[in-house]
């Protein structure tokens, strides 16, 4: 590509997906017939000083493609990108919308405000979903430093993006975390019980979900598990989940994997 | 029936560069300078908000001096050709020799086929790191590019301050040291220049990728107290 240059009229202006699409990409259109691979659950529940996140490492097609993927990503600073679906068009997606953060940060010498950012995700979920098999739900989530607070943002499969007061979940493992969210769900939780109770809903998912991999003692592979605060996007360390995941682990062992009549 | 005249080359060449050179001649200098945690940039520039130094990659910053709707439209063309580089390879592969020469190019076609040259110059600079080496480009509004070693200048009076950075022991200092001689060379000897009319801007490798940061007066005053 030479230098994009464009009068004042045809300017595509801050917008990165659009100077994609002017300079001939069409990222997300068009599908294939072969096995499709697919990422599965991630969870993002709202506490007191922002949001906390965990993804299942696990990426399915009829069997077990990857055993170590990433679902999660800082998109910037303060906010996260989550996927679900196709594996290859939801990095793809976290890649576009990476760059269209800083391009446009860039561009403008100002950073876009979370709403503009989960808005400006809306059209290219739809353009993605309506024209192409590879379905794509994505999940975007942060801490919104112009109202110091943490917000996460839904999408449907046609693009729709709604707000979240409590979590979300998405991919196949949805309705096995939802049900534990949403009993063991409060409002201004501190992130402790935050973060204990996303990877309880994200254990039950592992465990119900046969896409969804739960911690994988054998190889020492954890969740991903993120805080998004005031303090930005911060992935918890590995080592530090794995315990997470064997003390919850322990306990189900304990009552021979039955959840106990409480949430254990 | 109309006929165009004939005019001698050398005199449109000399009339374009004379005329960009006016242009250019009215707007402040900007300095660019290797220190020894990387690389400077100041300039004069009384507005806050229109700013001539500016972020265009990992590694990369862009300096321009003359009309500003001319270089700020050449610093949006480099930010869109090095995301789009870095999308369509890796972000490795954005390199500040390869959009020094896109910008050579421009600026040159137009100085020789258009009617009006940019009445522009600017400064590419690139903070080096185990693939790339730190470099200056500075790129004149004829479209002559040049290599810079230790420190550049573009601008109105470019070289006075050249010259008065240069006297100088040219050696690579600290960030302290190289923006008082980068201040008291744009200012000469008979001004001061206030910390309000100052515009820096950085690539040093810290804690992120993005290594350009736009330094606030406050801490632009500390520096220089």
């Amino acid at each position: 590509m030479g230098l994009p240059l464009f009068d004042a009229v045809s300017d595509p202006g801050p917008n990165f997906y659009e100077l994609i699409s002017a300079s001939g990409h069409q990222p997300f259109t068009g599908g294939t017939h072969d096995e499709q691979i697919h990422a599965t659950t991630v969870i993002a529940v709202r506490f007191r000083e922002g949001v906390v996140m965990v993804a299942d490492r696990q990426a399915t097609a009829q069997y077990v493609a990857s055993r170590d993927i990433r679902k999660i990503e800082a998109a910037d600073k303060f906010t996260a990108m989550a996927i679900s679906g196709s594996a290859a068009r939801g990095i793809q997606f976290i890649r576009i919308a990476q760059l269209s953060f800083e391009h446009y940060e860039k561009m403008t010498s100002s950073v876009l405000s979370l709403e503009g950012k989960a808005n400006f995700l809306s059209p290219i979920i739809q353009e993605n979903n309506f024209k192409s098999p590879l379905y794509v739900v994505p999940m975007l989530a942060g801490y919104d430093p112009n109202h110091n607070v943490g917000r996460i943002f839904e999408y449907d499969g046609a693009g729709g993006c709604y707000e979240r007061a409590d979590f979300n979940v998405i991919g196949s493992g949805s309705q096995f975390a939802e049900g534990a969210l949403r009993l063991g769900f409060v409002h201004d939780m501190d992130l402790e019980s935050a973060l204990e109770l996303a990877a309880l809903a994200l254990y039950e998912a592992g465990d119900n979900d046969p896409s969804t991999g739960g911690p994988d003692f054998v190889r020492n592979i954890y969740p991903i598990m993120v805080t998004l605060t005031k303090d930005g996007f911060q992935e918890i360390d590995s080592d530090v989940v794995g315990e997470r995941f064997r003390r919850i682990n322990d306990r189900r062992a304990e009552s021979r994997g039955i959840a106990g009549g409480q949430l254990r | 029936m109309s006929s165009s005249f004939y005019v001698n080359p050398e005199q449109l060449v000399n009339d374009k560069a004379q005329f960009a050179q006016k242009g250019i001649a009215r707007g402040k200098s900007i300095i660019a300078a290797i220190y020894d945690q990387g690389v400077l940039m100041v300039g004069e520039n009384t507005s806050a908000s229109l700013n001539k130094i500016s972020e265009i990659y990992d590694r990369i910053a862009f300096a321009g001096v003359g009309k500003y709707n001319e270089f700020d439209r050449l610093r949006e063309g480099g930010v869109r050709w090095a995301d789009n580089t870095g999308y369509v390879y890796s972000r490795e592969d954005v390199d500040a020799r390869a959009l020094a020469n896109f910008y050579a190019q421009h600026i040159g076609d137009v100085f020789s086929s258009d009617t009006k040259p940019l009445e522009v110059e600017i400064l590419v600079t690139q903070l080096g790191n185990k693939v790339r080496p730190t470099k200056l480009y500075r790129i004149g509004y004829e479209g002559t590019i040049s290599d810079e070693p230790h420190f550049a200048v573009v601008g109105g009076e470019a070289e006075e301050v050249k010259r008065r950075f240069a006297a100088g022991d040219g050696k690579v200092e600290s960030l302290v040291d190289t923006l008082k001689n980068c201040v008291s060379a744009l200012a000469g000897p008979d001004r001061t220049l206030a910390v309000e009319d100052l515009e820096v801007g950085i690539l040093e490798d810290r804690a992120s990728r993005r290594t350009f940061e736009r330094l606030s007066d406050d801490y632009v005053r500390d520096l220089l107290a």
